[in-house]
């Protein structure tokens, strides 16, 4: 919006709120103990140069000038920090100040507050304070990081920020809301440490790579002519042969146990990493807000009310749906993507679950969304036809640049155009895709369901759905089908809605009417 | 949907003007899809012009190599030929595409949705729910200007389709177009 200040609409509206549940404006300062954490903190940026004077400082180390400069700096920055920073809660805005010579404001406004995440490190845990970050819909990382404050002051903090928001800001469909603000928290779903290892084993990705390695093998192992692949196993033995020969006796004995441990230790450290990132994870409701806690060394919190979920996405790995397990992923219009969001469990709502506490699960994230039952539909069967097409000539350039090679390199044998022998594979690879993908249509939700080993089945909110879109290729206009996609804000951790291919165009037509309709009718809500 | 006034919403006659349609039906994409708008007619100059000056510089850059290949090898019969080829194919370009793509925009507007047609071979339809506008841009370039024409940008807050563009619009229908948009649209940004 054009120079409008973005607060003013919808949170004056309600000015007695915005005052802050306690009555008195809110202000505060941060914890005596930021003296300490954030001459930690700052102290790691000048380790370098601290151990550089002491190792160069030529002979005099510890007593070098430099020395003290630099161990004094940090400490001086924490003073300050300390001293000077001060936050409130005024005019619907949290503002924090702080800086003597250099003086920083910044103001942000609540309405655009997404969250208040709460992390607790080690040391952190041992004194009884946290961080508090303050994240808003903007770029990435938090808007604002009030390190340290008291338990407490951040519980305080968090509430009064978003109590002082209007309670009606977006219409939902099957709405609870409005009569219970201060509702109790009520334990959605638990992980426990069993679950975290099967998680752990699972996320791995060593053991994915092992696992195809061995269906590779034994598909080789019957396709392939004995000749040729008794061929490859000579040829692989005498080059070991040869390094052995080099090396020593028993290169196999090290080197088997070499890739033992490497499975094992990979394995190893997925499960810990697993353990220590998610222990006691716990997915509560409170109200419309769904919060999550989890953590062994680290303890983070965080809330995401339900209305922004932009887009849910179930995901079943090819291990995960064998034990038939899945991975819920939602998106929220921040769309900050990183390492860090994967290395802090933030990408996943809820990182393992049976699939067979779906049914009751789901609609308590997603609220109406058992009443919204619409019959799955597939596309058109020609996608079987054309996905085949498409691999066929893949397959056939694949034969024939194998073919061109061996010919010039020795005489071709028959079997060298071996990639034909996988069309019936790749037929069979198109029913089954084709089988599973689907969509429903609700009046709330748009639902669309893919995948041929591993599984993708993703939920989309229509009142947060943004633009519709129908493509249509020359090769689509002469099957009469056309392609569906449904953008949504964020899509950093879900990858988006796919898009529906083949759909007969006239159906599509009107599915992307009604879909851009009942959008349109709804308002699109940040908050 | 809450009727607060926007800042810079304009009485809400300009929505009657909006919706008065200059009528100009064109063959739709799709089947059974009603009357479509199209651009403005001007729009096939300005990029019959584009493409124009695209192959000017193209063709004047291509005399580089052309020029360099002759003096090695001698021959200019060739090189020349192949360049006049080229040219000749960007010729057909600019006389058959812009009039082409022209018959192929076009645009739709309800009081919910926005629906823009685009594309020749690769055809698309885009249908963006004006309660999703985020904000609405208003863009025209010299030669636009001088054609008395301009172009709208939508902003969503989505990912793949976050900015749409409905080009080739008379200058001051695209800013009734706009404040309409505007006001009818804007009620739920942030």
């Amino acid at each position: 919006m054009p120079s409008e200040p973005p607060t003013s609409g919808g949170l004056d509206a309600n000015p007695s709120q915005a005052a802050g549940a306690a009555g008195a404006p809110f202000r505060g300062r941060l914890h005596p103990l930021t003296l300490v954490f954030a001459a930690l903190d700052s102290l790691k940026s000048f380790l370098v140069p601290i151990i550089a004077v002491g190792i160069f400082g030529r002979g005099d180390g510890a007593m070098h000038p430099l020395f003290w400069v630099f161990l004094a700096l940090p400490v001086y920055s924490a003073v300050v920090r300390y001293l000077t920073f001060r936050y409130r809660l005024d005019q619907g805005e949290l503002i924090t100040k702080h800086g003597i010579i250099a003086r920083h404001e910044r103001h942000i406004p609540l309405a655009r507050v997404q969250d208040i995440r709460i992390e607790q490190g080690v040391l952190h845990r041992l004194f009884g304070v946290v961080e508090a970050q303050v994240e808003t819909g903007a770029g990435k990382g938090p808007e604002a990081s009030l390190s340290v404050l008291s338990r407490a002051e951040a519980e305080r903090l968090r509430q009064a920020v978003f109590e002082s928001l209007p309670a009606g800001a977006g219409a939902t469909p099957a709405a609870t809301r409005g009569g219970e603000p201060m509702a109790a928290a009520e334990i959605i779903r638990t992980i426990g440490l069993r679950e975290l290892v099967l998680e752990g084993l699972t996320s791995n990705r060593m053991a994915s790579v092992l696992v195809l390695f061995a269906v590779g093998l034994g598909f080789v192992d019957d396709l392939v002519p004995r000749e040729r692949y008794e061929q490859w196993l000579r040829e692989g033995g005498e080059m070991v042969a040869r390094l052995s020969a080099r090396y020593g006796e028993s290169l196999w004995i090290p080197l088997g146990l070499l890739a033992v441990a490497g499975v094992l230790v990979s394995v190893g450290i997925s499960v810990v990493g697993s353990i220590v990132l998610f222990h006691r994870f716990t997915l509560a409701r409170r109200g419309e807000d769904l919060q999550r806690r989890y953590g062994l060394l680290r303890q983070r919190s965080s809330n995401l009310p339900r209305r922004r979920i932009q887009l849910l996405k179930v995901e079943e790995g090819l291990l995960r749906r064998w034990l038939r397990l899945a991975t819920i992923r939602v998106d929220t219009a921040s769309g900050a993507s990183d390492e860090e969001e994967r290395k802090s469990g933030r990408d996943v709502l809820l990182p393992i679950v049976r699939r067979d506490e779906l049914p009751a699960l789901l609609p308590q994230l997603l609220p109406g969304l058992e009443g919204d039952a619409a019959p799955w539909r597939q596309v058109s069967r020609r996608a079987i036809r054309r996905g085949f097409l498409k691999g066929s000539i893949a397959l056939v350039f694949l034969a024939g640049g194998l073919f061109a090679v061996e010919a010039l390199l020795r005489a071709p044998r028959w079997f060298d155009i071996w990639p034909l022998f996988l069309l019936p594979a790749v037929y069979w690879l198109n029913v089954i895709s084709y089988r599973h993908l689907g969509y429903a249509s609700g009046r709330f939700y748009f639902q669309t369901r893919r995948g041929w080993l591993g599984r993708a089945w993703h939920i989309l909110p229509l009142r947060n759905a943004q633009t519709v879109e129908i493509r249509e290729t020359p090769f689509d206009r002469r099957h009469g089908v056309v392609t569906l996609h449904l953008d949504t804000a964020g899509q950093s951790h879900t990858g988006g809605a796919p898009g529906i291919a083949n759909l007969p165009r006239a159906e599509a037509l009107a599915l992307a009417r009604s879909l851009a309709r009942t959008a349109g009718a709804t308002r699109y809500c940040w908050r | 949907m809450a009727d607060e006034a926007m800042p810079g919403a304009e009485p809400s006659e300009l929505s009657a003007t909006i919706e008065a349609p200059d009528q100009t039906l064109t063959p739709t994409i799709e089947a059974g899809a009603e009357e479509f708008q199209s651009l403005d007619p001007r729009v096939v100059r300005l990029w019959r012009l584009h493409q124009l000056i695209f192959a000017a510089v193209f063709g004047g850059v291509l005399l580089i190599p052309l020029f360099m290949l002759g003096v090695r090898s001698g021959r200019w019969l060739w090189p020349l030929v192949g360049w006049l080829v080229i040219m000749g194919l960007l010729g057909i370009r600019v006389c058959w595409h812009p009039r082409r793509a022209y018959r192929a925009w076009g645009y739709r507007l309800d009081e919910k949705v926005l629906e823009i047609r685009q594309g020749i071979w690769f055809r698309s339809l885009t249908l963006l729910p004006l309660s999703r506008l985020q904000h609405v841009d208003l863009d025209a370039g010299p030669i636009e200007r001088g054609l008395g024409l301009a172009s709208l940008v939508f902003h969503t807050a989505g990912t793949q389709n976050a900015i749409i563009v409905l080009p080739g619009l008379e200058a001051s229908r695209a800013r009734q177009l706009r404040d309409h948009l505007v006001a009818v649209g804007g009620d739920d940004a942030v």
